[in-house]
Order: structure tokens, then sequence, then C-alpha cells
């Protein structure tokens, strides 16, 4: 991914000038020449007569990363440049067809070849905002440049001190120029940040040298604050970086030398410009079920004049909130807000557009009542001390503010803030009309560094236990770090948009803080899968492991028992794992793999002839019982498995391991790493039971025609937990270039974490898919249990949730009195694979055989976060013997056309059990919702299924 | 280390001084309990001793030896087969401890067979069968507390191991929980007798002999007499296992055999 670079010149020294001084130089001589006898009168003048400059701004402030596509000649790093054959005009269009959002145009004529006149020939052929990138140093180029037509002006902040960078800035400003203030070191973005400009670029090439560092852009990332738009550029051979770049919080990518490369046809450019476009799309509706609900509410507060009211609208806000506490500084008189709403209500189609909310504090409800009726509010905010009473007398939903009192550092004074802050919520959840609560925190720019860190911490431990939306201090700068850290549902902003006034006024909004405080919200955790994004009602040992990996109320369950040997790859894999967790990046990727190759997300599927089906045989009617499919057998490789080895081998590339090892029991784990490492170049060993070779043979196929080696383990039962103890042995001896794709949610700290977070897709994606079609997510949620992955998968969004049931179906084998792997129904506490969990032993802890028909299940231990569920009450354990998950595969196929896999046949073969009532939890409410997972598709087990046909009367 | 010295570390310290006296390493030889049957076992514990083994290590047979070669994969299956189980393990313990009191005897298994024993009885059960310490192949000491915890209370000595790929400052740490002598693993991978030993072994043992408060006895591949001739100097004790059960041969009885083996490695580890 490397640009192509110049001949190395030597650094510059205070002697020899740079390519860039020469320029700058030589643009000072051309100026004084060409201006001689112009008079700034004038040129004003030309500036004020040029059509009006188009917005530059307003395109950037959209979700994702745009394009700012460059013309130029020729280049000091590259020459002439073949694609300058192309007529500029026609190029123009052609990057506009493509996509691209602003047209960059090289200004400078000896270097560039460029000219006013191509930005002419630029601006007249398309409607796009145009660039002017010349090299700006006089204030009189300005001026001209915008009499060409210019919408946009680069400024080099290496070009200037920086008492004159922000004049000019200002000075653009006020020519209707939008300045793209650009740097390419540290002390460059930081002078470029102090002029306030809205744009900020950095230039990963160095125009001293020359030379082109790519990843430059993303290192200095974190010095532009969230409240400017920020470009990168140059570097650009590939559209993943775009991606990438999108991913780390980019706004655009300016790109010059990648798209004038070649001497290409219109339909090429055009082509090519729309691989970078889409690089930096987010995904669109459906494309990512669980990114949208994970997606931050906004709610612009304190809209006093129309114009403010507009932005917002325009910007896709989702509440706004009109202020009625009397004295405050954005308090509304009824006829103003009348006229406000009757503003928003035309602008936007009934039943669409923003929430509208009237803010109130300790008004007589009655009093509000009948001011929020007359002005047809939706929602009413009580901002004061109102009772929990107070709630009955109003006829709309009403969110009720909470105060976050002001807290000093220490841990057990956070615990308890935290409880009385609920404690105090508490009478209001019981009002049917409560719509939620706001939190207000303590304006964290007035306490300082500790104090900040108290309060996101006070939020934090509220919201985990809280539907809340999050107020007080929040800015574009920082809204985005806020949610990362405070699993809040939403966000509420007044002061934080205002423009800047001259204290006068009551809060006229900016329109780009607006904008770009919506944007920052809104992307803050579309890349962030493994972050809380609401409430998590649950012990905290049920949801994350602690430092040790261990699991449970007592975090009895994990850790990591296995040799030394293997502790510094373990210690490695879970530094990999922290930091995966956080970056944004890696998750941008796995995400467009998982769409463009994987196929996700995959269908929830409503099963209405299964779910009679099930009904008869439960023996009760079981009226409007609804019953949902996730259909992982639609995922590519026809099995969950994909979804854990596509992500394990992308960190095995990032820890710069070329190969890797698996264990497979019924070959679809196998598969799938077999798949991702054919995918990613990686070495692949898979070590399969002789026993599972027998009865999988089709899988073994696919993993040889997938340039996987198979080897065979003949060792104790020859199966599943004898794979895992050869991969381990295999993965002790050569650790230092191997990686050991574990494929269940069982095994040493981190993986049945790491496994946890890269299978959890399965249950985000279905509630939100449920949510969008029932409106609630499921009574139920079922899954197959063998080492937990498919379980943990679907289970961990629903943790939180008590009103969600889990119920965990092992396999029975021959029944629980004979052979099975029922490692919860059938075994006890022990060590197995480096966890502590349930397992299936005898009395000196030798671990027994496990037995199930479907070679998936087929496995004595379970994973300790399972175990922890199971151990706390809140997982129930079901089982189906052999003869009942060929019966439950039987019965899908003939009711749906589904021919799911032996393994997920188990879960449903438990459905009629949970139906009847007859499950641990007992019976379900009426008119059940019912969530299975299907885990994968059945080819592999056909012949299963013919030998059982065989055996059967008919 | 301030709790009082046991019975068994009593031992256990004083075959290494005794060795160290003497000029020489400690040689360690490993028996398989139940291998390849309790009478089959005794034997080649005792010839194990008689042959000029210092401290004997009794392995426990387990179904899933996941530290473990094909050599001692095989001889746990063959243990298993044949009835092998804790009950006759502390009997062959007893045996020996009556035959040959002042050897000090190390029992090794992986976690979950002494886990079983939740309460502390097979820990107790062992030191009262007369075992000095305990090898725990699947145990570090970030998840030991409880389980040294319960070793300390039967009064049995818990050696932890270090591996060449444990990081230098993690070694010390390690070191400062083992109790009797520290199990310095020579290679990365599992047990198994090896042609030669990995380079690089005579730095890892400097590095584990410079911070480690007990002594330092190495293991994995050490197979033949030029082995331990290497090793002798760089450690305080040197163990033999996987060659031992391949020197009983494909039966698994020919003590004899072993016993000229552990005698030759004994002659080897003259400093």
């Amino acid at each position: 991914m490397t640009a192509p670079t110049a001949p190395a010149r030597p650094r510059p020294s205070p002697r020899s000038p740079s390519v860039l001084d020469e320029i700058a130089a030589q643009r000072r001589l051309d100026i004084e020449r060409d201006l001689a006898g112009t008079s700034t009168v004038q040129l004003r003048r030309d500036a004020a007569a040029a059509p009006p400059p188009r917005d530059g701004v307003r395109p950037l402030l959209r979700p994702g990363l745009h394009l700012i596509a460059e013309i130029k000649r020729r280049s000091p790093s590259a020459g002439d440049l073949p694609g300058g054959s192309l007529d500029i005009a026609e190029r123009a269009r052609a990057y506009q067809a493509g996509g691209a959002s602003i047209i960059s145009v090289l200004v400078e004529p000896h270097r560039f070849g460029g000219s006013p006149a191509d930005l002419r020939s630029a601006r007249a052929a398309t409607s796009l905002p145009i660039l002017a990138k010349d090299f700006v140093v006089d204030g009189r180029q300005l001026p001209l440049l915008r009499a060409a037509g210019a919408d946009l002006v680069l400024l080099l902040a290496r070009l200037h001190p920086a008492r004159r960078l922000a004049p000019l800035v200002q000075q653009a400003l006020d020519l209707g120029l939008e300045p793209l203030v650009e740097a390419h070191d540290r002390r460059e973005t930081e002078a470029a940040v102090a002029t306030g400009a809205r744009l900020i670029g950095i230039n990963n090439r160095d125009l001293r040298t020359l030379r082109v560092d790519p990843g430059l852009a993303e290192r200095l990332r974190d010095l532009v604050p969230d409240d400017r738009l920020v470009v990168a550029e140059s570097g650009v051979t590939d559209p993943d970086l775009l991606r990438t770049w999108r991913a780390l919080g980019f706004d655009a990518a300016l790109v010059g030398e990648a798209l004038m490369r070649s001497e290409a046809s219109a339909e090429d450019i055009r082509a090519r410009t729309a691989a970078f476009v889409a690089a930096g799309r987010v995904p669109g509706p459906g494309q990512d079920p669980s990114g949208e609900a994970r997606e931050a509410s906004v709610k612009i507060c304190g809209i006093t004049e129309s114009a403010g009211l507009r932005r917002a609208l325009a910007a896709g806000v989702d509440a706004i909130g009109f202020n009625f506490v009397p004295g405050t500084r954005r308090a509304l008189a009824e006829a103003e807000a009348e006229a406000l709403i009757a503003d928003a209500r035309g602008a936007t189609h009934a039943g669409a557009g923003p929430r509208l909310v009237g803010i109130f504090a300790d008004r007589d409800p009655r009093e509000l009542a009948a001011i929020a009726t007359r002005l047809g509010l939706d929602e009413v905010q009580l901002h004061g001390n109102e009772p929990p009473e107070a709630l009955d007398a109003i006829p709309l939903p009403v969110r009720k503010v909470l105060q976050l009192p002001a807290q000093s550092g220490a841990q057990n004074g956070t615990e308890s803030t935290v409880q009385a802050v609920l404690d105090k919520a508490a009478p209001y959840r019981a009002r049917p009309n409560l719509a939620g609560f706001l939190l207000d925190t303590a304006d964290p720019r007035l306490t300082g560094g500790t104090g900040r860190r108290s309060a996101t911490d006070l939020a934090a431990g509220v919201a985990r236990s809280l539907p809340v939306i999050l107020a007080g201090g929040l800015t574009a700068a920082n809204v985005a770090e806020a949610l990362r850290e405070i699993p809040a549902l939403g966000v509420d902003v007044a002061s934080g948009v205002d423009a800047v006034t001259d204290g006068s006024g009551r809060g006229a909004k900016d329109p780009f803080l607006v904008a770009l405080f919506i944007k920052r919200a809104r992307a803050a955790r579309l890349d962030l899968p493994a972050l809380a994004a609401r409430p998590e009602v649950a012990d905290p040992g049920l949801l994350e492991p602690d430092e040790r990996g261990r699991w449970g109320r007592e975090r009895r369950f994990g850790g990591r028992f296995v040799p030394e040997t293997l502790m510094a790859a373990l210690g490695e894999l879970d530094d990999a794992w922290r930091a995966i967790r956080l970056d944004t990046a890696f998750w941008a990727e796995l995400r467009e793999r998982s769409q463009r190759y994987v196929g996700r997300p995959t269908p929830l599927y409503r099963a209405d002839r299964l779910a009679a089906a099930v009904a008869e045989a439960s023996g009760t009617p079981a009226p409007g019982l609804r019953l949902y499919l996730k259909r992982e057998d639609l995922a590519h490789t026809g099995a969950h498995k994909i979804n854990n080895a596509l992500g394990q081998a992308l960190i095995a590339k990032r820890l710069g391991k070329p190969r890797v090892v698996a264990e497979t029991g019924a070959g679809q784990h196998g598969v799938a790493t077999a798949t991702a490492c054919a995918l990613l170049d990686l070495e692949c060993v898979v070590y399969m039971g002789a026993e599972d070779i027998e009865r999988q043979r089709p899988n073994v196929q696919r993993m040889h025609a997938l340039g996987a080696q198979v080897h065979p383990v003949t060792s104790g039962g020859a199966t599943l937990k004898d794979a895992v103890n050869e991969a381990l042995r295999d993965w002790e001896t050569t650790v230092a270039t191997t990686h050991y794709v574990l494929g269940s949610a069982v095994g040493p700290h981190p993986f049945p974490a790491l496994v946890r977070d890269l299978q959890r897709v399965i249950g985000d994606e279905a509630a939100a898919q449920m949510m969008a079609v029932e409106g609630r997510l499921p009574d139920a949620a079922v899954a197959c249990l063998g080492g937990g992955s498919n379980g943990i998968g679907l289970f961990a969004r629903f943790i939180g949730e008590p009103a969600v049931r889990l119920v965990g179906v092992e396999a029975g084998g021959e029944g629980l009195a004979g052979r099975h792997a029922a490692a919860l129904a059938g075994g006890s506490e022990g060590v197995l694979h480096g966890a502590r969990s349930y397992l299936l032993q005898d009395a000196e802890g030798q671990v027994t055989e496990a037995h199930s028909i479907s070679a998936g299940l087929d496995y004595p231990g379970i994973g300790p976060q399972l175990a922890a569920l199971f151990e706390a009450g809140r997982m129930e354990v079901l089982s189906a013997t052999d003869q009942q998950a060929v019966a439950g595969l039987r019965l899908v196929a003939r009711t749906e056309g589904i021919l799911p896999a032996l393994e997920p046949a188990h879960a449903v073969a438990a459905l009629p059990t949970l139906v009847r009532g007859d499950a641990p939890g007992g019976p379900l409410p009426s008119e059940p919702l019912i969530l299975l997972g299907l885990s994968g598709r059945g080819d592999k087990d056909l012949a299963a299924l013919a030998d059982a046909h065989e055996t059967d009367d008919g | 280390m301030t709790a009082e010295p046991t019975t068994g570390s009593r031992r256990i310290d004083g075959a290494f001084g005794a060795a160290s006296d003497a000029g020489r390493a400690a040689l360690i030889p490993y028996v398989l309990a139940g291998y390849p049957d309790a009478a089959g076992a005794l034997a080649a514990a005792l010839a194990a001793i008689d042959g000029g083994g210092n401290v004997l290590e009794i392995g426990l047979p387990y179904s899933d030896p996941l530290a473990d070669g094909p050599t001692l994969q095989r001889a746990s299956r063959v243990a298993l087969a044949n009835g092998a189980d804790l009950g006759s393990a502390l009997e062959l313990i007893s045996a020996v401890r009556a035959a040959r009191p002042a050897t000090p005897l190390v029992v090794m298994g992986y976690v979950n067979q002494f886990l079983r024993g939740r309460d502390g009885a097979s820990f107790e059960r062992m030191a009262g069968a007369g075992a000095d310490g305990l090898i725990i192949a699947d145990l570090t000491p970030d998840d030991g507390p409880e389980v040294e915890e319960v070793a300390l209370v039967a009064g049995l000595d818990l050696v932890y191991l270090v591996a060449p790929t444990t990081a230098p400052q993690r070694i010390g740490r390690i070191a400062a929980r083992s109790r009797g002598f520290l199990y310095a693993v020579s290679l990365v991978g599992v047990t198994g007798a090896r042609r030669s030993l990995p380079s690089g072994v005579a730095t890892f043992l400097h590095r584990v002999r410079a911070v480690s408060p007990v002594p330092v006895a190495v293991g994995f591949g050490v197979s033949r007499p030029a082995h331990v001739r290497r090793l002798a100097p760089l450690a305080d004790g040197i163990v033999v296992a996987s060659a031992l059960i391949d020197a009983l041969g494909p039966d698994g009885r020919d003590a004899d055999r072993m016993r000229t083996l552990v005698t030759e490695l004994a002659a080897a580890t003259e400093r």
C-alpha cells in the first residue's frame, strides 16, 4: 500500500531550500508580477462579482468519509501525469458522476501546470464545490482565487507563522472562501487547529522532501478535536485505506495521483472514483442492523429561532427541545413556541420528523399538560423536583431529568452515589407514561481532570442500569468519547452547539456545529460492537471476565489452566484482544468482509409452519406462537463458525503469524478456518478426530480443497476433545509462528471472551431485526450448546435483558442416564482445556468421553461464560437425545424446506418442552415470541439422517 | 518462604543439597503410576531409585495430558486401561516411601485430577502416603493461589514451571512462588525424548538460576548421558521421563534395562 515516492532527497538544511520553499518563493514573484498595478479594491470587486460560492462544508457533514478528487497535470514527485491528457471538464464531470463531493484543482503553474482557467473549467463543468490548490503566500491570492470561482482554498500551515495564519483564515472566510488548513506534523497540526478553521487537512506527503508516509494522518488524527472536519491527504493507492480512514474519524480524503496516474477514459475515471467513494460510505439502511441499533439518538435543546430549527431538521435530529422554564436564557413564550412547532410539523411528513419535546421545571402539572396539549407536543421533560405522581396528571410521555451529583473519586463513593441516583429514579419507573430519563451530568468543563473522570464513571454507572439520555456539557468535540464510555441511549445538547454570540442573543444555533454534533454522535459506536450501548441488568461476572479471565458471580469459572509454555502467547493474544475491542478500523474491515464475503446480515426468518408443528407437538394450543429462526446456515460456509474464524484469522495477520492451527469436530470450524486462511493467505493445519473424519467426510474434502492440511487425531476417543488436545500441543511447540484459532467459546482466557465478541453479531443482529419486525425483543432465545459459541453468540445481547429467557439445549445422546454430551445437565465443575467450567468426568477427574450423533456437540465441556450463566440461574438448560435431534431435523425440513444441521436440530427438538411450559423457567407468556439460533446447515448430516431413517418404522 | 519446612521440604532440600555437596546435579527420574500395571510401576520406581535417582517423580495417568507427547500419552492410556486410579497411585507412593525412606517423591499430574478432591483430600492423602511435593503441568501462579493454599496445608511442596517462552521478569515472580524446586522446561513443546537439546538452553538456564531462590531442575527431552553431561553444570537437577518409559520397552516391564539407563545418566551428572 505504498504510494510512489520521489527519489530520496537530502533533508532540507537551512541552506538548501526545500521543494516547498522554492515553490513558495516563485509564487511570491508571480503574484508581485501579476498583480502589479492591480489595487486591492479592484481585487475585492472582482471577487464580489464572481458567482456565489458553493457550500464545500455541507457535503462533508453527511455521514461517512467523502472524496475530494483532484485534478493536476503534473507534480514535482510524479512528473507529468498521464491522466493530464484528458480534458479538464470531462475529468471533472467523471469525478462528479463517480460521486466525489468536492473537486480539487491545482492552480500553481510551474510545477503543477495549473491555472485559474483550470479552476473555471472544472467549476463550469460540474455543480460541485471547487477547492483551489494554490500555494497561498500573499493575501491577495485569496480574492484572486474567489474571482476565478474557487469555493474552498488551501492554506499551508508550513508557509505561515501562527500570527499570520489565523488572519488569513478569517480573510478567506470574509471573502466567502472556506479555508482548508493543511498540516504535516504535530506542530503544524496544532497551529492549524489554533486558527479555529473548520476544515483541517493532514497531508501524508512532506512537501519539503516529497516523501509520503501513509500512516501519518492516522497518527496525527487525535490532535484534531472532533469539532472540526478532518481531511486525510495523499498516499492512497487502494480504496481500502479510505475505509480505514473513515473508521478513524476522517470526514474526507483527498485523492490525486491515484486518479491521475493512468491515461484512462472518462468512464474508467468515473468507475475508479466510485470505488473510492464507496469505500468511505457508512453501511446503508439494513446492511448493519446491529450497528443501527447501537446508534445513539440525538436531541437538540433550547431552539429559539426558526433558522436553528431548520438546521436541526436538515441534519436529521431525533428530537427537538423547547424550553418553557421562565427566567432561563432560552425560555419561550407560548406564542413563539407555537410558531416554531408549526414550522417543524410543516417541514416534515406526518409521522416522520423529530419528536417535539417541551421542557418544564416544577410547573403545576395540569398547567403544564394544558400547554403541552395546546401546542401538540410529543413529549414533556421534567427538569425540576417534580414527584412521581406529577406524571399521572400529564397525558403525554414524560422524560424525567436526573441530576448527577458532584463526586470525589473514591470507588466506594462512586458505587453508593450511583445507587442513590438509581434509588431516586425507581419510583418514576412505575409510571406507565415514563418515556425514560435524562441524566444531567455536572458540566465536565467546569470540573477539572479528576472531576471529569469521576463524572464519567458516575454517569456510566447509572447508564449501565438505567436507560438514559446523556446531557450536560456535550459538544461535537466530546460527544463521541462520552458515548463510548457511557452506555447511554442518546444525547442531548443545548449550548454546546450555539453560535458564538455577543452575549445578548438567546443562543442561536450554529448550523455547522449542529450538523457536526449529530455526525459525531451517530458515528460514535458504529465500529465498536464490543462496547455496551445500552443498560445491561446483570451481574458483571455474567457479562465480562475480570483481568484473570474469570467469569461468574464469584469469579469462579474460566482462568488459564495451561502449561506455562503457552502463557506468553496468551498474554500476547490478550493484549491484541483488548486493543481490538477498541479498534474501529479492525471492526470496519471485519464488517465489510462479513457483508461482502460472508453475506451478513443473515436473515431472521419467521417459521410459521414449524411453529404450528411445535405447538402441536407440545400438546398445548399455544395461540399466537411466533417462532423466528436466525439463519446462520445461510452464512458463507454454511454455519456460524465463519464469524469467529474470519475474525481470528485477521488477528493472526495482525500478530504477524503466518500459520494457523485449529481443532474441529463436525468439520464446520475446520472448513471456516480453512476458508479464512485461503482468503487471507495463511497456512492452515486442522486437527480432527479420526472418528469425526469418518462421519463428516464432505467437510474433510472441503478443507483439502481449500488448501488446508487435515491431521487425524487417534488419541483418546478420537473426537473433538482430543483434537483440541492435539491442537494445543501443536501450539505449545510452534507458538512463535502460529496462532491457534480456537473454534468455540472454551479454552484459556482470552479465548472465551474473544470468541464471544466475534459471535455476538448473531444475537445483536437478530435483536435489531426482531425489533424492526415485531417491535420488541423475544420472550426466549434458544440455542444448542456444544462448546457454546453459537449459544453465547445468540445470548450475549440478551443477558442484560431480564425479560428474555436464555434456553440452552445440550446433546442428550442416548439419554442422560446413558452416554451423552451434556456437560451442564450431566457433568460437574472442573478444568478442561484451560478453563474452569463444567465437564463430564469421573470421580477422579478423568475426563469422560462424550457421545452425540452430532459431531459438533460431541464435546464433554462447555464454555466458562455459559457455565457462569447456568450457575447463576440466568440460563435454563434442556437436552435432546440423538433420536429427538434427528426428528427435529426432519421436522424443519418438512415444514419449512430448510435442512438444519443436527446440532441446531437439538434446539428445535426442545421447543415443545419450552412451549408446553415444562422448561425450568416455567410457562412462557401468552402469544410467545421465540428466537432460535439455526447455527448451520445439514448437508453434512444427510448420511446420518439416512441411517436413522433405515432404523425407523416409517 | 516463611512457612515451617515440612518433612517433605526437608527431604527435597536434602536431596538437592547432598547432590550439590557431592559436586553433581541431582538426577530426577520419572515413572508413571500404574504403568504398565501396579506391580510393574513399583518395580520401575524402585529400579529408578536404585539406579541412581536422587528424587523420584511419580506421574499420575490422565485422560487428557495436553503437555505430553506420544510416549507419555500412550503410557497413560495403557495404565488407565489397566485400572490405574488414585487409590493405586497412593499405594505405589506408600510402598516406595516404605521401601526407600530417604528419597523425596514428587507427584506430577494435571490440575483437574487434583481438584476433584477439592476439600484437599487428594493432597492430604498423597502427603499421608509419603509424597513430598507436587508438580501440576497446567497450573501457573496466575491461577494457583487456591491450590497453593491447599498444598501448604497438606504439607506438600507445590513446584511451578518456567519455560523458554516465559518473559524474563515473570521468571523471577514464578520462582518466588515455587516451593521445593523450580522446574525449567528446556524446550518449547511437549514431553518426549529428543535427539538433541535445544540451542539456547544454556542461556535460558543461566537466566533462571540467576533469579531462583530454590534449586532449578531442567526437564523435557532429556534422553542420553550426553544431554545430562551438558546440563549438569547448568542446573541443580535434571529430569528424565519419556526416555525411561521408552527404556521399559514396548510392554513396559523391562525395569532392568531402565535401571541401566538411569545408572548411565547418573554417572553423567558429575560436574
